[in-house]
C-alpha cells in the first residue's frame, strides 16, 4: 500500500508531538477526553469559532504542514460525526428561537468536511479533498481512498486522518443506547470483562503518506473491511485477508487489538487471537483511545510508533509472544457488533 | 439508474418532467418546520407513512433519509437487472452519500440528545452513514460499504469512488449515489446563511434570490466495461475531478479556481479538450455568489461556454443527492440525445452575459460535464459519455 512518513496524534493521553505513552491517564466521569495542546498556529479567533473536533483535526495536522518542503497532493479525512456538538448546539438554537433568526456559525461548523475544508483553506491547497462518514470504518475508508489514489499517481503524497470528539449529546444517545457504561476506575476494571458497554473516548491522528519507503516511520501493508453480526463471517473473512496480504511463511508477531471491554463482543476479539499462528504477543490500545468510531486511526499511530522504535509500552500487553521484534502488525476492530476492519502495518 | 425527486418517482417520470419543463418546486409544503407556508421546497409528494407501505419497510427508525435512497437503490438495482445474489457477492461496493443522514428526524435528535432516560425509536439513526447501512443490512452487502459527505458535492465523490474502485480492481461493479431528505436542521442551516430564495430560485438570472431546498435520492449501477457487453448501457464514465476552493466555509472564491480545476482535473482524467463537452449540467444553485463565479469558471475553461443549464429550477437543490440525480439528468441527456429547458430563467448576469439553455431540443452530444460544489470549498466535476 504505501509509508508513513511522519504522524501526530491528540488523544486522551500525552502523545501530541511525544513518543508513545509510558503512563496512563486515568478515565474520568466514565471518559476518557483528549488532551488538547495550545494549538499554536491557529489564530485565536479562528479556534474560538472551531469545534473540538475541527480543533483536534486541524491542531494535529498543522505541525506535519508547516514544515519546510512538505505539501500534501490533498486532505482525505475519516470522521463518522465530525461537529456533532455544533449540530446540536445549532439544534438548540432552532428550539430555543423557535426557528426564528438564528446565527450560522455553529451549522457551518457542524458539516463533518468543514475539518478537511478548512485545511484545504489554511494550507492553500487546492488538492484532492474528502471527509469519508462511515461510521467507524470512516477511517478505514480513508485509508483505502489514498491507497487507490498512491497506486494512481505514485510520486505525490497524502494528508491522511481521522478524528471524532466526544459531545456531550452524542455521549448521551449512545448511553441510552447501551454503548457506554458508567464506573470505570482502574485499567483493571477496563478490560475486567464482566460488564456492558465500553469507555468513550476521542482523539485525531494525523498521518503524511507516500509510495516512497526511504526515512520511513512505518508501511501499511493492508486494509480490509466488513460489515456482519456473524462471527463465523468475521473469522473467515479474516483467514482470507491474511492468506491474501500476509507475505508466505510469515506472521503476525504482534496484533493490536480494538478489545473494549464490553462483554457482547469480546468473542470476535477471542476468535481473533486465537486465529493467529505463532505465538504472537497481544496488545490493546482502547484504555489509551477509549471507544470511538475513528480511535482506529489513533491504533495506527501507535502502531506506527512500535514499528519504528521497537519498543511497546508495557501497559498495553496483554499477553507477551515468543517473537520479540516488531514486524508483521495486525491492527482488528470492531464497532457496534457490526462494522470490522483489518488493517496490516510493517517495519520499514 | 434509479431516482426519486420532486418531479418524480422513478427515472421515466423525471425525464417527462424535465423534457416538459415541470419545476417541481411548491409552497405549502408537508415538511415539519415553519418555513413549510412561506418559503418553497423541491418536496417529495410520498409520506413516509406511504413510502414505509410501497417498500415493505417495517424496521422501527427508519427514516425519511434511508427510505428515500431504498426507493432509488431499488428502482436502479432492478433497472440494471443485478440479482440478489450479486448484491451481496463481494465484489460488489456500495458507496453512498449524505449530509443530512438521519438527523433529518431533527426533534427526535434533539430529544434523545437530552433526555437522560427516554429514547425514540431513531436512536440508532442519526449518523450521516444510516442510510446506506439500512441499505447494507436490507441487501446483507459484503463488499466495499461506503458514505462520503463533502456538503453540495458528496455523490458526486460518491460516483467518482465508485468509479475508481472498479478502475482499481477492487470491485467489480459499484451502486453509487446520495440521498437527503428536508429537515428542519438543514432549513435553518440555509436560512440563517440568507442564501434561501423566497420565491421559485432562478438559476443564472440576474435576479436570482438564493437557492430553494429540495430532496430526494438517485443511484447508478456502475460495472466494468467487459462486463456490462450484453447489457443495457446508458453511458459511460469519462472523467472525474475533485479540488479544494481553499477560499471560505460558506462561499466560492472571486474567480471560481476550485470549480475551474475540477472541471479542468475531469477533462484531463477523460482525455479531452474543453470544446468536446457538448453540454454543462451546472451546479447552478440560484444563489448570487454560485452563479456568478461558476459562469466566471466556465468561462475561464471554456472562453465560450458549450450549452449550459441547472436543474435545480425542476428539483430544488437536494444537497447530498444533488450529484448523483444530476448525473442520472445528464445521463439522460446522452441517452435521448437531448437537451432539457432551464427554468425561471429571464436575463444573464450582468458580469458574464450566460444564457442557459432555454428550449427542449434534440441534438448529438458525446459528452456532458456535471458540476458539484459544497461548502468547505469542496468541488467536484463529472464527465459522462455517449454509450
Amino acid at each position: 500500500m504505501f509509508y508513513i512518513h511522519q504522524n501526530t496524534c491528540i488523544s486522551p493521553q500525552q502523545t501530541f508531538l511525544q513518543n508513545l505513552p509510558q503512563t496512563v491517564q486515568p478515565v474520568q466521569e466514565d471518559q476518557l477526553r483528549a488532551i488538547e495542546p495550545g494549538y499554536e498556529g491557529i489564530p485565536p479567533g479562528v479556534l474560538r469559532r472551531m469545534g473540538k473536533a475541527s480543533r483536534m483535526g486541524i491542531g494535529a495536522a498543522l505541525p506535519l504542514l508547516k514544515q519546510e518542503g512538505i505539501k500534501p497532493d490533498g486532505f482525505i479525512l475519516g470522521t463518522a460525526n465530525g461537529g456533532m456538538e455544533d449540530a446540536i448546539k445549532f439544534l438548540k438554537q432552532i428550539v430555543e428561537y423557535d426557528e426564528g433568526v438564528l446565527t450560522p456559525g455553529n451549522f457551518v461548523q457542524s458539516t463533518p468536511n468543514a475539518i478537511a475544508g478548512q485545511l484545504g483553506l489554511f494550507s492553500k491547497n487546492t488538492g484532492y479533498n474528502i471527509t469519508h462518514v462511515h461510521g467507524a470504518l470512516s477511517f478505514e475508508n480513508a485509508v483505502l481512498d489514498a491507497d487507490m489514489l498512491l497506486n494512481e499517481f505514485p510520486a505525490k503524497n497524502y494528508l491522511l486522518g481521522g478524528v471524532d470528539e466526544i459531545s456531550s449529546f452524542n455521549y448521551n444517545i449512545d448511553c441510552l443506547a447501551g454503548w457506554y457504561r458508567k464506573n470505570v476506575h482502574t485499567e483493571a476494571d477496563f478490560y475486567a470483562g464482566n460488564s456492558e458497554g465500553a469507555v468513550a473516548g476521542e482523539g485525531a491522528a494525523m498521518f503524511l503518506v507516500g509510495k516512497n519507503p526511504a526515512g520511513a516511520v512505518a508501511q501499511v501493508k493492508a486494509v480490509s473491511m466488513l460489515h456482519s453480526s456473524d462471527p463465523d463471517t468475521v473469522s473467515q473473512h479474516m483467514a482470507t485477508f491474511l492468506h491474501k496480504y500476509l507475505p508466505p511463511g510469515e506472521t503476525i508477531d504482534t496484533l493490536l487489538s480494538g478489545e473494549n471491554g464490553d462483554t457482547r463482543f469480546a468473542r470476535y476479539y477471542k476468535d481473533c487471537e486465537a486465529a493467529l499462528n505463532g505465538d504472537p504477543t497481544i496488545l490493546r490500545f482502547k484504555h489509551l483511545s477509549g471507544e470511538y468510531a475513528t480511535a482506529t486511526a489513533t491504533a495506527v499511530w501507535l502502531a506506527a510508533g512500535m514499528l519504528q522504535t521497537q519498543r511497546v509500552p508495557q501497559h498495553m500487553i496483554k499477553k507477551a509472544g515468543t517473537i520479540s521484534a516488531c514486524k508483521n502488525l495486525l491492527i482488528y476492530n470492531q464497532h457496534k457488533n457490526l462494522q470490522h476492519s483489518w488493517m496490516l502495518l510493517s517495519a520499514v | 439508474m434509479g431516482i426519486i425527486s420532486a418531479i418524480g418517482n422513478t427515472v421515466a417520470e423525471n425525464r417527462i418532467a424535465l423534457l416538459e419543463g415541470r419545476c417541481g418546486i411548491v409552497y405549502q409544503s408537508q415538511i415539519p418546520s415553519k418555513y413549510a407556508d412561506s418559503l418553497p421546497f423541491g418536496e417529495i409528494k410520498l409520506s413516509d407513512e406511504a413510502l414505509k407501505t410501497k417498500l415493505d419497510v417495517t424496521e422501527p427508525g427508519t427514516t425519511r433519509t434511508s427510505l428515500l435512497a431504498l426507493h432509488a437503490f431499488n428502482e436502479a438495482v432492478q433497472n440494471s437487472g443485478l440479482s440478489d445474489h450479486t448484491l451481496w457477492q463481494s465484489d460488489t461496493a456500495l458507496i453512498g452519500a449524505s449530509t443530512v443522514g438521519g438527523m433529518c428526524r431533527t426533534d427526535e435528535l434533539f430529544a434523545d440528545a437530552n433526555s437522560p432516560e427516554a429514547a425514540t425509536e431513531y436512536l440508532g439513526s442519526y449518523d450521516y452513514a444510516s442510510p446506506i447501512l439500512y441499505l447494507q443490512k436490507r441487501y446483507d452487502m459484503q463488499g466495499i460499504i461506503n458514505t462520503i459527505n463533502t456538503a453540495c458535492s458528496s455523490s458526486a465523490n460518491a460516483i467518482m469512488m465508485g468509479a475508481r474502485l472498479i478502475k482499481s480492481g477492487l470491485a467489480k461493479r459499484a451502486i453509487v449515489g446520495g440521498a437527503d431528505s428536508l429537515a428542519k436542521f438543514t432549513i435553518n442551516g440555509f436560512n440563517a446563511l440568507h442564501i434561501l430564495s423566497p420565491e421559485i430560485c432562478t438559476p443564472f438570472d440576474a435576479g436570482r434570490r438564493g437557492l430553494n431546498l429540495g430532496e430526494g435520492a438517485a443511484f447508478l449501477v456502475l460495472e466494468r466495461e467487459e462486463d456490462a457487453l450484453h447489457k443495457k448501457i446508458y453511458a459511460s464514465i469519462a472523467g472525474y475531478g475533485n479540488s479544494s476552493d481553499s477560499y471560505h466555509a460558506s462561499s466560492l472564491s472571486d474567480n471560481g479556481e476550485g470549480p475551474f480545476l475540477a472541471m479542468q482535473s475531469a477533462l484531463e482524467t477523460a482525455s479531452l479538450l474543453p470544446a468536446a463537452i457538448d453540454f454543462i449540467n451546472a451546479h447552478g444553485t440560484g444563489t448570487e455568489n454560485n452563479d456568478l463565479v461558476e459562469s466566471i469558471a466556465m468561462q475561464r475553461l471554456f472562453q465560450q461556454p458549450p450549452p449550459f443549464a441547472s436543474t435545480k429550477g425542476n428539483t430544488g437543490h437536494t444537497l447530498g443527492a444533488a450529484g448523483a440525480i444530476e448525473a442520472v439528468f445528464s445521463i439522460l441527456n446522452l441517452h435521448g440525445q437531448e437537451l432539457f429547458p432551464a427554468l425561471q430563467f429571464k436575463n444573464t448576469i450582468p458580469e458574464t452575459g450566460l444564457q442557459p439553455q432555454n428550449s427542449y431540443q434534440q441534438t448529438a452530444i458525446e459528452h456532458v460535464m456535471s458540476n458539484s460544489f459544497g461548502f468547505g470549498g469542496n468541488c467536484t466535476s463529472l464527465i459522462f459519455s455517449k454509450a
